[in-house]
């Protein structure tokens, strides 16, 4: 472990997942950069149409 | 009667309904310029009075939508 | 945020890792774009609309979606005629803020992190190389992905069910499982993809419910693999009150009638007749895969892949690849459903703070607050700010009328109107105006407060307002957007809408956020796998951390389990966590402990620990259930009676003391689901097939001469777990199905122990002699009532806890600052629960690394003088917050906890001495807007 530990993180991908991990480390004190390789982010899930059980609209 | 045009109070809960107007807004659908929204953290908060001083000052039809 | 990026390469090592990024050029810039969409209005090029899987067209100046985030537009430099032959242009002559860029570059971008979190996801499985189905050459034949946008009221026939070759309503669809998956003859995916029968059976339901009764909706699989949670109730429910046909059968081949397009498939069906059935519409469900480009990202990466291209983990560190700093989360480390993408992604964020914790807000950026301005006692000064959005409302609503309108009523000392409000050079000039004017209370009348209230609030406070003394009308989405056709009612809407405002506006107060610290330890509740696994996840973040077991051994039912499918040593994992936890400085353990009390919220509990000699009284900030289940003991199949009768866990314990009486087993049978899926118990115990498969190829290696049968309803070996269940196969186990009401027999004569059963393939009863049965029984909680009442969470009607929100929070309750893993949750294998017990520990840092929660302002407060003491609001408030004062000044009074006070109004409404007030809704200002219709 190098002594400069840097305070951020990359998370790579900004679907579901990525968008989970990206919050929880910003709120746990770390600096993110989000990388998404299209123009937003949202990922497959943002594509569903409802999802189960409640069949919550997925946006 | 026929032309007739009721005046529509809603009170929509913040948190669904209210987000539900304005995805209509972005889904463009048209509809009657007759309804004035109030929004409402939670239909929780709707309480009978509401609806009374709405039909007082001259609503014809009280909405609650949450 | 970074879009439209790609990773070249990394450098460095866990702490300071250096990675160069290329960012595509977008040809908008982000800073100046509005999102008003003039540009996609005028762009003459139109071009497959990827969002809609192609189904439809958008413009090569675009935003992937209404609500898409960022929302800019960005330019497809491979279609726009500008970019690609240098005409038209029309984008950068229309837009209103100057944002088109067409000289935009490829960029390259460093970053220096010291961590790295992977969640790039998978790609849908392309149909288009299968010949049987001809994808491509039937219009009818669709995948899934599709079908899902044609369900979607945003989609391409706005969720009207039309089949592609006639736009007429279809009256049978088929769904074809497994498509792209389970598969190693057509397509190179041997692994199930976990999500695609769920997915096909909503899919069939939703279907129905937009078209009605009269829609035949057929699912042909393989197994039915519902095995999350109140899944396989979906799945029931579906199959006996929808009406959605299930068979158990693969399709080969899919023919079109070229007259009709309607579509003809041959199958045969369990008892071996041979179907043949026309369909409308046909849905290939097609599973998850890893593209190319992300094999190509791991090996930039220099991450190792698994067999079938997913990342390499490891049981008992499920986010953790090969590359140390580098963690991974989503469908990219394994076929995976949403909830357990979402539990995944927080153990990784968990995993990756854990290395970090020493720079912990070293490169958070805060910002200066301005001090605030009070405004008690002064006259409302009220500031009116109308936003034309572009053309979107002042296309419609005239704008200038409203703003004239506003100047004309009480309190107004100001109105304007902004072209775009949201844009940062208006922010500015609004706290600018707000200075200058004295202007104590603010109305903007734009979009939706849903989503800018937030921004103008930000506005305030650099102006030195109180963040409160601010209220949005939406005159967009409510009003301009939807009465297009009548600009003079659009315009009297918009002035009532502002008139409503400011009369509330003239109303409101400055609110106070109350501020109060969390105590920075953790406790966890139950010493298994995933308490443990959580209790580190704390404890390594730098957290104290209490873990109390309620026996005297750590371990947990882990402690009775041999092998993981991935063939991990399970006693050596488990022992090396125990030595692990109790060599942590920052973790305490109590043994024989039990939780007697609690008391508090978030941030400040305080609970009684009851040991075998001794009572610990503890302050905590959050609290992690992990209390685990237990194996459910059978009443069927003469357990109990015969000795060589076992559960799964007690074959285990052969296995693990390598118990002689194993080579005596000459024929084994396993009997899945006993207990589980049926009446009482509607619900997949979730590991059982993988286990029994596992065991049974344990026995055959031990002696390949040995009969073992596998005696099943589905085989659910969930993703990469199918290909135990095929190598199984491959090493001669015996796989018989049978229905849930024709169940095995299992007798003994003279001393020999026989199981009867009817094997649907052969169709005739088979009669097996045996040495030794395992009955893989179902998993039960315990009764968790105690636990669920002392922090006021829910449980179902299984008896396991319920999560906050079955998709986005797997790992947390409802009520604050108590989070949920393991088996407490649902069955789940040990990958999954380690995976949830950082995932609940990553959740119950976000709070600990606050160290100070602040309230709404907008929350109810009561009034003691008019407090009659009737108790209504503390019985019917969902979040505990109201209770009666036991101090002075108002003993006996209601009183409301800020902390818990979510704003609601439930109590407001429901006081019957109008003694609860609700700050930012009270009654006068909702009043006051009524008034002013």
């Amino acid at each position: 472990m190098p002594k400069d530990v840097i305070g951020s993180v990359m998370v790579v991908g900004g679907g579901i997942a990525g968008m989970q991990s990206a919050l929880d480390l910003a709120e746990s004190g770390y600096y993110v950069y989000l990388v998404e390789k299209g123009p937003s982010i949202g990922g497959v899930m943002a594509q569903l149409d409802k999802t189960f059980p409640t069949n919550d609209c997925a946006m | 009667m026929a032309d007739w045009e009721p005046k529509i109070v809603a009170f929509l809960c913040n948190w669904c309904s209210y987000g539900a107007a304005d995805l209509a807004g972005v889904s463009r659908m048209q509809y009657p310029a007759n309804i004035r929204v109030v929004r409402i953290p939670c239909t929780g908060r709707m309480s009978p009075k509401f609806a009374l001083a709405a039909f007082r000052k001259g609503a014809d039809a009280v909405w609650v939508s949450g | 945020m970074l879009t439209k990026s790609d990773i070249e390469s990394i450098s460095g090592e866990v702490g300071n890792f250096s990675v160069s990024l290329t960012r595509q050029p977008r040809y908008v810039d982000m800073d100046l774009c509005v999102g008003c969409g003039a540009c996609a209005e005028k762009c003459p090029k139109k071009v497959p609309d990827g969002y809609n899987s192609d189904l439809s067209k958008r413009k090569a100046i675009y935003v992937e979606y209404a609500q898409a985030v960022p929302l800019k537009y960005a330019i497809d430099g491979d279609y726009c005629l500008k970019i690609q032959k240098d005409k038209c242009g029309n984008c950068a002559k229309v837009c209103p803020a100057g944002a088109i860029r067409y000289d935009d570059k490829p960029e390259t971008v460093t970053l220096n992190v010291g961590s790295v979190v992977l969640a790039p996801g998978f790609k849908p499985f392309d149909p288009k190389g299968l010949d049987s189905y001809k994808y491509s050459e039937h219009k009818n034949v669709i995948t899934s992905m599709e079908f899902e946008r044609i369900l979607s009221a945003s989609g391409p026939t706005h969720g009207h069910v039309t089949r592609p070759s006639d736009g007429e309503e279809p009256t049978k669809i088929a769904w074809l499982q497994c498509v792209g998956s389970r598969d190693m003859n057509r397509c190179d995916n041997p692994y199930c993809s976990s999500v695609c029968c769920m997915y096909a059976i909503k899919e069939a339901v939703i279907a129905k419910e937009h078209q009605g009764d009269s829609l035949d909706c057929a699912v042909f699989f393989m197994d039915m693999r519902t095995h999350g949670k109140d899944f396989e109730a979906f799945y029931d429910k579906a199959r006996n009150d929808a009406g959605v046909r299930f068979v158990r059968s693969r399709v080969h081949t899919v023919t079109e009638d070229p007259e009709t397009k309607d579509l003809e498939m041959r199958y045969v069906t369990e008892d071996g007749k041979i179907e043949v059935e026309k369909f409308d519409m046909v849905v290939l469900s097609v599973g998850l895969e890893i593209s190319s480009e992300l094999v190509e990202l791991a090996n930039k990466l220099d991450v190792d892949l698994g067999p079938n291209r997913f990342a390499a983990t490891d049981s008992f560190s499920p986010v953790v690849t090969s590359r140390e700093g580098i963690y991974v989360c989503g469908a990219f480390a394994g076929p995976k459903d949403i909830p357990q993408a979402v539990v995944d992604s927080s153990a990784a964020a968990s995993c990756a703070g854990q290395v970090l914790s020493s720079a912990r807000n070293t490169c958070t950026k805060t910002k200066e607050k301005v001090p605030e301005t009070p405004v008690k006692g002064e006259p409302p000064r009220l500031g009116v700010f109308v936003c034309k959005c572009g053309i979107n409302i002042a296309g419609v609503v005239d704008v200038p009328a409203v703003v004239e309108y506003a100047k004309s009523l009480p309190f107004v000392e100001y109105a304007s109107e902004n072209l775009y409000s949201c844009s940062q050079d208006t922010q500015d000039g609004m706290a600018e105006l707000i200075r200058e004017k004295g202007l104590n209370r603010i109305v903007v009348a734009a979009c939706t407060p849903k989503t800018h209230e937030p921004l103008f609030q930000e506005t305030l406070i650099n102006a030195g307002l109180n963040k409160y003394l601010f209220e949005m009308t939406n005159i967009r989405n409510h009003d301009s957007w939807v009465h297009k056709s009548t600009p003079d009612l659009a315009t009297e809407k918009a002035k009532d809408l502002v008139r409503m405002a400011v009369q509330k506006a003239a109303l409101i107060t400055p609110l106070a956020e109350a501020e109060l610290s969390v105590n920075p330890n953790g406790l966890v509740i139950g010493g298994g796998v995933a308490g443990m696994a959580a209790a580190l996840s704390l404890a390594k973040q730098g957290y104290a951390t209490h873990l109390i077991e309620k026996t005297a051994q750590l371990g947990g039912t882990a402690l009775s389990l041999h092998k993981t499918w991935k063939g991990e040593d399970i006693q050596e994992n488990v022992a090396r966590m125990v030595k692990e936890v109790e060599d942590n400085e920052n973790i305490t353990v109590y043994m024989d402990t039990e939780l007697e009390s609690v008391d508090g919220f978030v941030g400040n509990f305080t609970s009684t620990l009851k040991g075998k000699d001794k009572e610990t009284t503890l302050e905590y900030g959050v609290a992690i259930v992990a209390t685990g289940a237990l194996e459910s003991k059978p009443t069927e199949y003469l357990y109990g009676q015969d000795p060589r009768v076992r559960t799964s866990l007690e074959m285990d314990k052969l296995f693990q003391d390598d118990d002689p009486a194993l080579k005596e087993i000459k024929s084994a049978a396993f009997i899945q689901c006993v207990g589980s899926r049926e009446p009482g118990r509607p619900y997949c115990s979730r590991v059982c097939c993988t286990h029994s498969v596992d065991s049974a190829i344990a026995l055959k290696k031990r002696n390949p001469e040995t009969d073992v049968y596998i005696l099943y309803r589905d085989i659910r070996t969930y993703g990469e777990r199918e290909l135990i269940y095929k190598k199984a196969r491959e090493a001669g186990v015996l796989f018989i199905r049978y229905g849930v009401d024709n169940k095995p027999i299992v007798s003994v004569t003279e001393g020999n122990l026989t199981v009867r059963v009817r094997d649907h393939v052969l169709g005739k009863v088979m009669e097996i002699p045996l040495d030794a049965l395992t009955l893989a029984t179902a998993i039960v909680p315990p009764d968790n009532s105690k636990i669920a009442q002392f922090y006021k969470v829910p449980i179902n009607d299984t008896g396991y806890y319920v999560e906050r929100h079955a998709k986005l929070g797997p790992s947390e309750f409802a009520t604050d600052g108590v989070f949920l893993c393991g088996l407490a949750h649902y069955p789940k294998p040990i990958d999954e629960s380690v995976a949830q017990a950082q995932a609940a520990a990553s959740r119950a840092v976000t709070l600990l690394a606050r160290e100070k929660i602040f309230t709404s302002g907008t929350i109810a407060v009561t009034s003691p003088a008019d407090c009659s003491e009737c108790g209504v609001c503390i019985a019917l408030c969902p979040y505990s917050a109201p209770s009666f004062s036991t101090e002075r000044p108002f003993p006996g009074k209601a009183t409301i906890n800020p902390v818990l006070c979510k704003g609601c109004g439930l109590c407001v409404a429901s006081c019957r001495s109008g003694a609860i007030h609700l700050n930012g809704f009270d009654n006068n200002q909702i009043l006051a807007m009524i008034d002013a219709l």
